[in-house]
């Protein structure tokens, strides 16, 4: 008896703290939409007023914070500065395909991602900032969004978690 | 056996309309519907030995 009851309690806080998990996912993306956000921004603060050159730039900025996030400027200042073959926009394109997985982000903000980086270091500074723009928006949307999902599945998931253990329970029982 | 097992579906019972109400209000009624069909299921499966012991004692009943 004493048994099954560590047992329950066991499954039932083990899948709660799953559904926890979920729910801090659900939190994070939105709060990583931002920091990207404002790196872009620092990164458009870079090109148009100190004309850094992007390996710099990438470097400034990830040395400026220490998230998640930054570790896609840290590989891409590296792809830049390690390996001459590759251009801005392939190093760029590598180096969120090579982040993306260590972050919340999903998939259709990998895709604005990479679509920024096609055309990184392959126009004048209007371009530039016009393309950092036009990114800075499209991923406001996207947090826009990522919030509204936020707000339906984070009670959801963390309440999912525990009813699913004590399910698992009974079932067992 | 016979007490424990009317409560342990009445448990699945009460879960499974929390787990639906949940899940109607978070604007998921497919997956809502498809938890409701799967508590079905699952009580069936754990009545059906019994179901199929009263079948058991209905043939011996009429069975001369």
């Amino acid at each position: 008896m004493l048994l099954k009851i560590i047992g329950s309690i066991l499954i039932i806080s083990a899948s709660g703290f799953i559904g926890f998990l979920y729910s801090k996912d659900c939190s994070a993306r939105p709060q990583q939409l931002r920091e990207i956000q404002s790196m872009l921004q620092m990164l458009e603060n870079e090109i148009s007023f100190l004309s850094t050159p992007l390996s710099e730039a990438f470097e400034r900025i990830y040395k400026s914070s220490n998230n998640s996030i930054s570790a896609i400027f840290k590989s891409a200042h590296e792809y830049l500065i390690d390996n001459l073959n590759y251009n801005a926009s392939e190093a760029w394109a590598l180096a969120v395909r090579d982040n993306i997985k260590k972050t919340s982000l999903k998939e259709e903000d990998e895709e604005i991602l990479v679509s920024f980086g096609k055309i990184l270091g392959s126009s004048d500074v209007e371009g530039q900032i016009g393309n950092i723009r036009l990114t800075v928006n499209q991923l406001k949307m996207q947090e826009h969004k990522a919030e509204e999902i936020r707000k339906k599945n984070e009670n959801m998931y963390r309440t999912l978690g525990v009813l699913g253990g004590i399910a698992i329970v009974i079932l067992l029982l | 056996m016979g007490v424990d097992l009317i409560f342990k579906i009445a448990a699945i019972g009460i879960l499974v309309a929390i787990l639906h109400t949940l899940l109607d209000q978070s604007g998921r009624k497919e997956i809502a519907l498809m938890t409701s069909i799967i508590g079905l299921v699952v009580v069936l499966a754990v009545v059906a030995r019994e179901i199929f012991k009263l079948f058991e004692s209905i043939k011996t009943m009429f069975q001369f």
